[in-house]
């Protein structure tokens, strides 16, 4: 609606749309951006990263590696953390006193000091039940906790969702060294795969209001009911973090600040003020927000079996699907011309295999591969917890 | 002739000077229809006075009188009371004459043979800068001013003391009432101003005083009167013929260092129409942006921001009734139609006390009275609109109306858009109509009534309505000539509807409505000659249709979704006495109580206390019956000003004043729009509250030709609502989830110069000012700025006005209009990163970056016709520039993904020069 107000102010014809580059917006906006937690009786995973300019549409993240990573503790403790892959430090598991407030300490690598405000452990209370709901809208993962201390009242969830995944067409040959098939082994199977994924919402929930600590029935997750995350079975770990008010007051606003970007008549976003500050400039600004203590998590598994009948799976993923029948040798009546259409399309990898072809004469069926092999978007391992 | 009488004046005047006793002889007459010969034979013989006239002049006199037992003088009187005739008794030599038009004083001048100084001083004459067509008639107006009027019951001695004095001060050619006239007593500092209704009371010492009267747009005159008792003396003043020059002989020459108020604007019509406006029309809100302290966020808004205050803040008020949204056009066009607006108001600081529900300013916009002698019109002929305005009498010189309409024919200027914009709508109206009737002397009932209209649709999509309606009826009744009040009723609408057919499917369509009833009494005592009392009461029932949406067409499959109705009265009594302590110091306090109740039947949400105010924390809700108070809220608001004279042009004025505001516009995008909610206080979103100093040192030079003055302030706001991130508006159920209270602060300090007479007058102003937000609402949830203070959407910290006018001759002249002001602030998205999932976006601080500076001048070429004050028609042309320099000035900045790519674009409305003509025509 703003935006058709927006159209009638452009309509006049003295009106003027000029292309501008504000400064602020092409300075080299390079901020230093931290997530993850300190955790207490687990590994605790720091991913540091920067901020890039508004420029492109789909950005790669910016890792910060070889930087110095340790948690400290209010009494002097120190802990570092290893670097790893992908801006990712990881330190060992640390029983951290909840007597203590802790803090993150970051040296990167041209120098400069960044610290976290020190922060008090809350351990989150473990998750009472997870369960799901078969609603109108489709699969509510919902999830019941409490706090018999009455200390905790402001949550943060975040889940991995593992599904199994069925190929379009269920693939018996598999290419050798370019030249020639033969059939899959077991460990070959490209037609049942797990995927994972992680939640890309904040999902927040608080019991201040009430009596006691208790959240009852939040929602988690809601899986329409004809994704194909529930065709064969489901299953989601949800991690439960316990978070003090400002924080909590924190990711409400990050959930707010959604990916709009300012139009005239837009509403007013404004910017988010973490914890973390840098030593070296205080007016520097850090994104991010550390919190710490103790990760509860709980998983279950959904199997389509125990779903309503009417949830039939809608895979756009496999929209543009065809088998196609490729010869060894196809040899055009008419010039007397031979394509090879198996070595000139399967055993590069343009198509992948599905079975073998006897008319109109020898050859395979196959599709494109995204059709047949599942490993593309997952895994054929099973994973360790499955079940 | 003309000569000879003046020699005789002058004789007898000199001869006698002590032989003032009127003749005492009673004398009974009886005439039926007699004739001037008949009238004249009979009096010379049972008065022995002997009676000259030219029988000429006199053959139309006719008189029917019966008199028993009264002297020559009472028989004259009363023959010749409201006729062009006239008489002077010289009872020395038993004459009488006999005059048509003019009067033969007897008596010289006050003043004439007393030049003591202080006793009675000499008038001072105002600089001659202008030409009169009138110089055929200069004794006529002497002798006016000259003429002495006996007030009250006639003693033979006047007893020490004051009496009191009122009455109207109308316009001789229409009738129609002289707002805001001063009537100040010759060689004092005693003053008054005349009301809305050209009433004024003033308390003086008894005896012989000289008036001077200054009238916006009128001649200055004086009166020069003998008070025996309390009595009334309606004074009628001549327009300033030359209706073509631009000067102003204003009521507010001595206002400026005189008046008590501060940051008062007044501006009359005339003052509004030379300056140029974009489309050549003359808009009184635009000219109000030209004032110093008045702000606004955008060119194509009407929206205006009184020192720091925000949009909402201030109550615009079109002859008493609330006008919800002053815009047409989305702000192209102001809503008042220039030929019937009289005068605008704006009070900054000293708000008075019978004004009361916005905290930020008052702009009294007011319309002329109809006039009540003959009928009259004009018409305008623009690029875009046209306009009429009929008026006169119903019955003559009692009740008079007054009509004015504008519509737009701007299609045609649509059409000529690119295909995309070529099925576009768009088109507004207004009409005015006003009826004033005097019933007698203490009773006048005026009707004003207005409606406006709105409609556009853009590509034969989406359908936006938008209306104002006004209604009010006022009774002014004069208890006694220190006691009147004034009773107002009236209802005011502001409604908007947005309907959509284009996919049937989705089709409907939303109506938003504000209603109000009012009510309110308010009464004037003078008591005393130093204290005027103002009080009175108002109430104002309010009912919102905050927002529904119904399918709309047939195989509309849209839900309706409805927001409950509100309903709440605000009232409020008040008190305020203006007292002159001394002639030098005058003080005026008052107090105002307002009761705020709100009114079910609602149903409303009660949150968890101290937490912020978001879903989780609704703990349950509580329904209201119809008329059940749900909440009240009630605030004692404080206004005070005062004014010392240091000398005759030079004074100091400081003011206090606290405001209340129960009802809040909701819009969190920086130009006001016709699709803005309002929301009324309720138990979840309390009232806001503004509180203002202000000082300020009042110059006036040159024989009051131009005021200067500099002002300083400084204002508190607190519960002013700012939005959460994404916050949605519209329809939406739980607003005040999507709120925060925020205290605001702002300062500034305004230099001010203006010049009303002369061949170039206008004005000039500076304004260095500054207005910041913070967020202080514990419940809020989320802190802008980490709490911190942040500019205001519309701080601009540097502006500067220029508005001057130049006259040539009496049928040409050049306007010039200059503005400068800082660029105002805006929010940046500077930088992308990923975050729990997601990439997110990472914004400055808010308004943390400013739009480029904004300048723009304009210009206007006003041809008027010949100068004949009596011919049928009088036609004028404007012809001008906007934007002479064809700055792009920057509207707003934004920022828009295109191909995966986020650009940062500026727009600007009115960015090359824009030339207008506009053509109008009196008759």
């Amino acid at each position: 609606m703003r935006q058709v107000i927006f159209l009638l102010v452009l309509i006049f014809l003295m009106s003027c749309k000029k292309l501008i580059s504000p400064p602020a917006i092409n300075a080299p906006n390079n901020y230093l951006v931290v997530n993850g937690s300190i955790v207490s009786g687990d590994s605790t995973i720091i991913n540091l990263s920067r901020t890039f300019n508004i420029t492109t549409g789909a950005a790669q993240p910016k890792p910060e590696l070889n930087a110095t990573v340790t948690i400290e503790g209010s009494q002097g403790q120190s802990y570092a953390l290893t670097p790893k892959n992908n801006g990712n430090y990881v330190s060992a598991a640390l029983n951290l006193s909840a007597a203590q407030t802790y803090r993150l300490k970051i040296t990167t690598s041209n120098g400069k000091q960044y610290a976290s405000d020190f922060v008090p452990l809350k351990n989150a209370p473990p998750v009472d039940s997870l369960g799901y709901a078969i609603t109108a809208n489709g699969l509510q993962i919902n999830l019941n906790t409490h706090d018999a201390t009455n200390s905790t009242h402001y949550y943060r969830w975040d889940y991995a969702e593992t599904y199994q995944v069925h190929s379009e067409y269920n693939s018996r040959l598999i290419v050798i060294d370019k030249d020639t098939t033969r059939l899959r082994t077991a460990d070959e199977e490209i037609y049942n795969c797990w995927v994972t994924n992680l939640s890309n919402d904040i999902i927040l929930g608080s019991s201040a209001k009430l009596s006691n600590d208790v959240i009852s029935r939040q929602q988690v997750a809601l899986i329409p009911s004809n994704s194909e995350k529930l065709m064969v079975k489901y299953s989601i770990l949800v991690k439960q973090y316990a978070l003090t008010s400002d924080a909590y007051n924190y990711y409400t606003l990050l959930k707010k600040n959604t990916e709009q970007l300012g139009s005239i008549f837009d509403a007013q976003p404004s910017a988010l003020t973490g914890n973390i500050h840098s030593l070296s400039n205080p007016s520097e600004p850090v994104i991010g927000y550390v919190t710490a203590g103790a990760i509860t998590q709980s998983r279950i598994f959904v199997d389509n079996g125990s779903l309503p009948g009417g949830w039939v799976a809608y895979r756009p993923y496999y929209n543009g699907c065809y088998i196609f029948r490729e010869l060894y040798d196809d040899v055009d009546p008419s010039t007397g011309y031979d394509t090879r259409e198996v070595q000139l399309y399967v055993y590069p990898g343009f198509e992948t295999p599905i079975d073998t072809l006897n008319y109109p004469g020898p050859g395979l069926k196959t599709s494109k591969p995204y059709c047949v092999d599942c490993t593309l978007r997952g895994t054929n391992k099973q994973p360790a917890f499955w079940k | 002739m003309k000569k000879i009488y003046l020699s005789i004046i002058l004789l007898l005047a000199v001869k006698l000077l002590s032989a003032q006793n009127l003749p005492t002889k009673a004398i009974s007459v009886n005439f039926q229809n007699a004739n001037a010969e008949q009238f004249a034979h009979e009096l010379e013989l049972k008065s022995g006075y002997h009676f000259y006239y030219d029988p000429e002049k006199f053959d139309s006199l006719k008189v029917t009188l019966q008199a028993t037992d009264k002297t020559l003088d009472d028989i004259l009187n009363v023959a010749f009371h409201n006729t062009i005739y006239h008489y002077a008794i010289v009872s020395a030599k038993k004459q009488v004459f006999l005059t048509t038009g003019r009067e033969i004083r007897t008596q010289v001048a006050p003043g004439y043979f007393n030049n003591k100084p202080g006793a009675v001083q000499p008038i001072a004459v105002a600089p001659v800068t202008e030409f009169t067509d009138d110089v055929k008639q200069p004794v006529i107006e002497a002798t006016i001013e000259n003429k002495l009027y006996e007030v009250g019951v006639k003693t033979s001695t006047i007893k020490p003391g004051n009496s009191t004095l009122s009455g109207y001060v109308k316009d001789s050619k229409s009738g129609s009432a002289i707002a805001g006239a001063s009537i100040t007593v010759a060689g004092t500092k005693a003053g008054v101003i005349t009301d809305q209704f050209g009433y004024y009371t003033m308390v003086l010492p008894r005896g012989r005083e000289v008036l001077n009267i200054r009238g916006l747009g009128m001649k200055d005159t004086r009166r020069q009167i003998i008070l025996y008792t309390d009595g009334d003396l309606n004074i009628e003043l001549l327009q300033q013929v030359t209706r073509l020059k631009e000067v102003k002989v204003s009521g507010d020459k001595v206002a400026n260092v005189r008046g008590v108020e501060l940051s008062v604007s007044k501006l009359d019509i005339k003052s509004i129409k030379q300056v140029p406006a974009v489309f050549g029309e003359a808009d009184v809100l635009r000219v109000i942006l030209t004032l110093p302290g008045v702000q606004t966020v955008g060119e194509a808004t009407t929206g205006f921001n009184v020192r720091g205050g925000a949009a909402d803040q201030n109550l615009i008020l079109l002859n008493d009734a609330t006008i919800y949204n002053p815009a047409h056009f989305f702000g192209f066009f102001s809503a008042f139609n220039p030929d019937i607006v009289k005068d605008v108001e704006l009070y900054k600081s000293s708000i008075p006390e019978k004004f009361g529900g916005r905290i930020s300013s008052v702009l009294e916009v007011t319309d002329r009275e109809g006039n009540k002698k003959l009928f009259t019109g004009s018409a305008g002929i623009g690029l875009l609109t046209s306009r009429l305005n009929i008026e006169g009498p119903i019955v003559k010189d009692k009740t008079s109306f007054i009509f004015g309409g504008r519509t737009s024919y701007s299609d045609w200027l649509l059409n000529l858009l690119p295909e995309a914009y070529k099925h576009s709508h768009a088109s507004f109206y207004d009409l005015n109509l006003d009826i004033s009737h005097q019933i007698d002397k203490n009773n006048n009932i005026y009707l004003t009534t207005y409606l406006s209209n709105d409609n556009f649709r853009l590509n034969s999509d989406t359908t936006y309505n938008y209306s104002n309606k006004n209604a009010n009826i006022k009774w002014k009744h004069n208890f006694s000539n220190k006691f009147f009040g004034v009773f107002t009723t009236g209802v005011d609408r502001y409604s908007y509807d947005i309907s959509s057919a284009q996919v049937p499917v989705d089709g409907y369509k939303l109506n938003f409505a504000i209603n109000q009833t009012n009510l309110k009494a308010d009464f004037t005592y003078y008591l005393g000659s130093q204290h005027t009392l103002d009080f009175g009461f108002s109430s104002i029932y309010y009912s919102l249709n905050p927002g529904d949406e119904e399918p709309f067409g047939s195989g509309s499959l849209v839900v309706p979704d409805v927001v409950p109705g509100e309903h709440a009265l605000e009232s409020a009594i008040y008190l305020g006495d203006k007292y002159d302590v001394t002639p030098d110091l005058s003080i005026s306090a008052g107090l105002r109580f307002s009761i705020f109740n709100y009114l079910g039947a609602h149903t409303v949400d009660n949150y968890a206390p101290n937490l912020p105010r978001i879903p989780a924390n609704v703990v349950d809700s509580t329904t209201y019956g119809a008329n059940k108070v749900i909440k009240t809220y009630n605030h004692p608001e404080i206004r005070i000003s005062a004014r010392y004279n240091i000398n005759d042009d030079l004074s100091v004025k400081a003011g206090y004043n606290t405001l209340a505001q129960y009802i809040h516009q909701l819009s969190n995008s920086t130009a006001i729009s016709p699709i803005d909610v309002y929301k009324l206080s309720d138990p979840n979103i309390k009232p806001q509250f503004g509180s203002q100093v202000s000082l300020g040192l009042f110059k006036n030079v040159q024989a009051n030709t131009i005021e200067t003055s500099v002002e300083v302030y400084y204002k508190r706001i607190n519960n002013y609502l700012d939005y959460k991130s994404s916050a949605v508006l519209l329809l939406n159920q739980h607003i005040e989830q999507d709120v925060l209270s925020t205290e605001g602060k702002a300062y500034g300090v305004e230099f001010s110069l203006r010049k009303n007479t002369g061949k170039l007058n206008g004005w000039i102003n500076y304004t260095y000012s500054r207005t910041f937000l913070r967020q202080d609402d514990p419940n809020a949830g989320e802190l802008i700025n980490k709490g911190a203070w942040y500019p205001a959407n519309y701080d601009k910290p540097h502006s500067f006005n220029f508005a001057g006018n130049y006259r040539f001759t009496h049928r040409y002249s050049v306007s010039l209009n200059v503005t400068y002001s800082t660029g105002r602030p805006i929010t940046l998205p500077i930088a992308e990163y990923y975050s729990l999932g997601s990439e997110r976006v990472l914004y400055s601080d808010r308004n943390a970056y400013r739009i480029p500076d904004y300048f723009r001048s304009d210009f206007s070429l006003n041809i008027d016709g010949n100068h004949k004050v009596h011919q049928r028609f009088h036609n004028s042309w404007t012809i001008g520039v906007y934007n002479l320099t064809g700055r792009q000035n920057a509207y707003s900045t934004f920022f828009q993904e295109q191909g995966g790519i986020i650009n940062g674009y500026q727009l600007s409305i009115f960015a090359r020069p824009i030339p207008f003509i506009n053509y109008n025509i009196r008759f």
